[in-house]
């Protein structure tokens, strides 16, 4: 099927490549939104749920046809909301002890509530004043999303490889008891990843509304099942204490050209979840089964 | 009428029973003893099923058997009471008991009147004088291990084996249930009891077998052994309780002193001085408040009330973070793979995770990696871990290697106070030897304050120049000078016997 998207003539070329490269950034975010959570041994159901709350606030704050506020000053604001929400998560993960899959779960559907009942299902119009960021190029080819999501990859990696938060949000998810008992504060690693995530789930809200010229409330919905393909399909683990920002973006262009293919073949978008879910699961069945026959290769 | 023949299991690093034989009789009380580490956790699992043995055969009724699974062992005759009490709270003492067997009619429908009459059966042959209907949270724990006997029997067991069955029981419930056991015996059921209490064991039992290490020390008649003969074999190894040396602690300096610490159910006002260079032991048996009160002391439990003074100054501590990275004291657990290690990392991330906030850059916050190396490999050698790599994941080492990391990691922390939770826990012989020596100059050569907490007596003796005893959530007594003035393990045995009476 891939083989098939990579063959197709309408694929490949530098134009589309570029063009491309868009979605592919779009996917990371999103993904890195989940992949945080997985890494530190948690999940996290509401990386849509945030990502349409924060399009909603965004539309509000500066569409012409409400607040109408600077870009400039509107959107570090409407950002902030992401960390904001992911904090909240944590908190309540951590002070209530609470498992994140119940906690996540609720949240999503108080924020899905929020973005709808405020929004009345209408989009807001984005000012072509800030279509650049999720339009515009350097050099007449680079798209700034994908030299966003770059530098995100690359900070990423630092963070996780060389920095001490990095690898105590790691070692959390690889033994939360252990870690404790280490001298990490296990809650606070908690409270972390859920703060980043809900920064890459604003990040990738904010992006995907420059970019179509409309902040549609409805953003956010299929964001739950991409973030945990092109996550675990990147090699994210699902029992945490892994994260590869190289594997997410391989995850992410494997997962555009599957999208790709599903057009070549005709197949009807509304089939795409199941998809999707069967190729989530095929994946962990890999994974896990990796893990089994190459433990003794160790 | 069961019979283990020459059964060996390993595990990695650990060879948990070696060529282990022994038979059980039916209407005996069939006691199987040993310290720590000794195997009897693996044999008792092999018997139920839960771990299939490397090599050997299991008889049972003149016929080979396998035993699959535990429900495999369960439909054969053989159950087990566990030492914890797993009872379903929220539901009655009769579905308690017969959970896999409710009786229904035709249609599916529970037939209360016929699982009350069964379980009222069961009920009378432990001696569990409640209503069937009585709700088992509001249930003593004796009660509660009555119900877990009378599901075993419910499953028409023929064999039931009791892995420390009175742990969570008072002494008079203690007795109560070997009144039980009394009468299973009677009923020609073959019981295996297996304990720490020796006392418990010379009551009740007609046969003991003893494992050391893994291996089979031998099977006794109960009536003409002295208590003296069995301690003897479950600990053998008569030249390593000499004491590894004197000492030298400076008594003028308190490392660490901790005044009438008291918390509901773990601590009834514990106070204890430790002293600079000096090995203290934490004697008692399993759930005696030694472990407990270490959580305590480092802030993973909270306490209700007392003090703690860390170097003279008096401090809370609310965090393992605050104990490890503001008062240099370090906890090495003693469940080292659930709590201690990161078993699918490699051993320089395990020994240098405390140590990444020194050695990383002011401003780029980057971690040194040569420096995190060539510190990670000064602790592991300091500790002589055995391997040929600090990229060893350390899930792979021996059990000895394993406890040698997590005790490196608190030495690359810095900390110059240690609370080690049973140093040698599924550790070979060699490693366990290693293993004393290093903790022992660490406090003799290096000035460190330790606090062992061992169950093993003989390793204490060895080790430590003062030992605490603990008994239910107390401290009890003292046994002092034992470095100084060569006290031999048979002495302070005796002493330290006095106050556990």
């Amino acid at each position: 099927m891939i083989a098939m998207a990579l063959a197709s003539p309408s694929f490949l070329t530098a134009d589309t490549f570029f063009s491309q490269s868009r979605y592919v950034a779009f996917y990371v975010l999103v993904a890195m939104s989940q992949a945080v959570c997985l890494a530190v041994g948690d999940l996290n159901l509401t990386v849509g749920a945030i990502g349409s709350i924060i399009t909603v606030a965004l539309g509000l704050a500066i569409s012409p046809e409400f607040a109408g506020l600077s870009p400039w000053v509107a959107v570090p604001i409407v950002f902030a909301l992401g960390p904001l929400t992911g904090w909240l998560n944590g908190l309540i993960i951590t002070r209530f002890k609470i498992d994140a899959f119940i906690v996540t779960l609720s949240m999503m559907f108080v924020y899905m509530g929020l973005r709808s009942g405020i929004s009345g299902g209408n989009s807001y119009r984005i000012p072509e004043g800030f279509w650049w960021l999720g339009q515009g190029n350097i050099g007449g080819w680079l798209p700034y999303m994908a030299l966003i999501v770059i530098a995100v990859l690359w900070w990423i990696s630092y963070l996780y490889r060389n920095t001490v938060l990095g690898r105590r949000l790691l070692a959390t998810g690889s033994n939360s008891e252990a870690a404790r008992l280490s001298g990490i504060n296990t809650k606070r690693m908690i409270v972390v990843a859920h703060v980043l995530s809900g920064g890459f789930s604003a990040l990738a809200a904010i992006m995907w509304a420059s970019w179509s010229g409309n902040a549609a409330p409805q953003t956010g919905d299929d964001w739950l099942i991409i973030s945990f393909a092109v996550a675990i399909i990147g090699g994210t683990g699902l029992s945490g204490s892994l994260i590869s920002p190289l594997g997410i973006l391989v995850g992410a262009v494997i997962f555009k050209l599957i999208q790709h293919a599903l057009v070549i073949l005709k197949i009807n978008d509304n089939y795409s979840n199941t998809l999707l879910g069967g190729l989530i699961l095929l994946a962990i069945v890999v994974d896990r089964a990796r893990e089994h026959f190459g433990k003794d290769g160790k | 009428m069961l019979e283990l023949r020459n059964i060996t299991k390993t595990f990695p690093g650990v060879r948990a029973l070696d060529s282990v034989s022994m038979r059980f009789r039916a209407g005996e009380i069939h006691g199987l003893i040993g310290e720590n580490g000794a195997g009897k956790s693996t044999a008792i699992k092999v018997v139920t099923g839960i771990h299939q043995p490397d090599t050997g055969e299991i008889w049972y009724d003149g016929k080979r058997v396998v035993l699959e699974n535990y429900r495999d062992s369960l439909a054969k005759g053989i159950g087990i009471v566990h030492q914890e009490l797993h009872v379903i709270p929220d539901a009655s003492v009769a579905e308690n008991i017969m959970i896999d067997k409710l009786i229904a009619n035709r249609w599916g429908i529970i037939d209360w009147e016929s699982v009350y009459r069964e379980a009222r059966r069961y009920m009378e042959i432990v001696g569990l004088e409640v209503s069937p209907e009585t709700m088992a949270s509001g249930l003593s724990a004796a009660q509660k291990q009555q119900i877990q006997i009378a599901k075993a029997l419910s499953a028409d067991v023929r064999v039931l084996l009791l892995d420390e069955p009175t742990s969570s029981l008072t002494e008079h419930e203690a007795k109560r249930l070997f009144v039980v056991l009394n009468e299973l015996r009677q009923k020609g059921v073959a019981l295996i009891f297996v304990s720490h209490k020796l006392e418990e064991v010379f009551e009740i039992c007609d046969r003991v077998t003893v494992l050391r290490d893994g291996l089979f020390v031998g099977e006794r008649e109960v009536e003409g052994l002295t208590q003296a003969e069995l301690i003897s074999m479950m600990i053998g190894r008569t030249c390593n309780d000499e004491h590894l040396g004197v000492l030298n602690p400076d008594f003028s300096e308190v490392a660490l002193e901790a005044r009438k610490i008291v918390r509901a159910g773990k601590a009834k006002g514990a106070s204890f001085k430790l002293h600079r260079g000096e090995v203290l032991g934490f004697y008692g048996l399993v759930g005696s408040g030694r472990t407990e009160l270490a959580r305590i002391l480092i802030g993973e439990d909270r306490m209700d009330s007392g003090e703690v003074l860390v170097r003279g100054e008096r401090v809370s501590i609310e965090s393992v973070e605050e104990c490890l990275y503001r008062h240099r004291i370090g906890y090495v657990t003693e469940n080292r793979k659930e709590e201690g290690l990161f078993l699918e990392n490699p051993i320089l991330s395990n020994v240098a995770l405390p140590v990444w906030p020194r050695i990383r850059n002011a401003v780029t916050r980057r971690i040194d990696e040569v420096l995190e190396r060539s510190t990670a490999n000064r602790y592991a050698e300091a500790m002589s871990v055995k391997t040929p790599s600090l990229d060893q994941v350390v899930g792979a080492l021996s059990g000895g290697n394993q406890q040698k990391v997590s005790i490196g990691k608190w030495l690359a922390a810095d900390c110059d106070i240690l609370i080690i939770d049973e140093p040698t826990v599924g550790v070979d012989v060699g490693a366990k030897e290693q293993i004393h020596t290093l903790i022992w100059k660490l406090a003799a050569e290096q000035g460190k304050s330790i606090i062992v907490i061992s169950s093993d007596l003989p390793e204490i003796v060895r080790m430590a120049n003062r030992i605490l005893v603990f008994r239910e959530q107390e401290i009890v007594g003292e046994v002092k000078d034992i470095d100084t003035e060569a006290k031999s393990y048979e002495q302070v045995s005796e002493a330290i016997g006095k106050y556990l009476v």
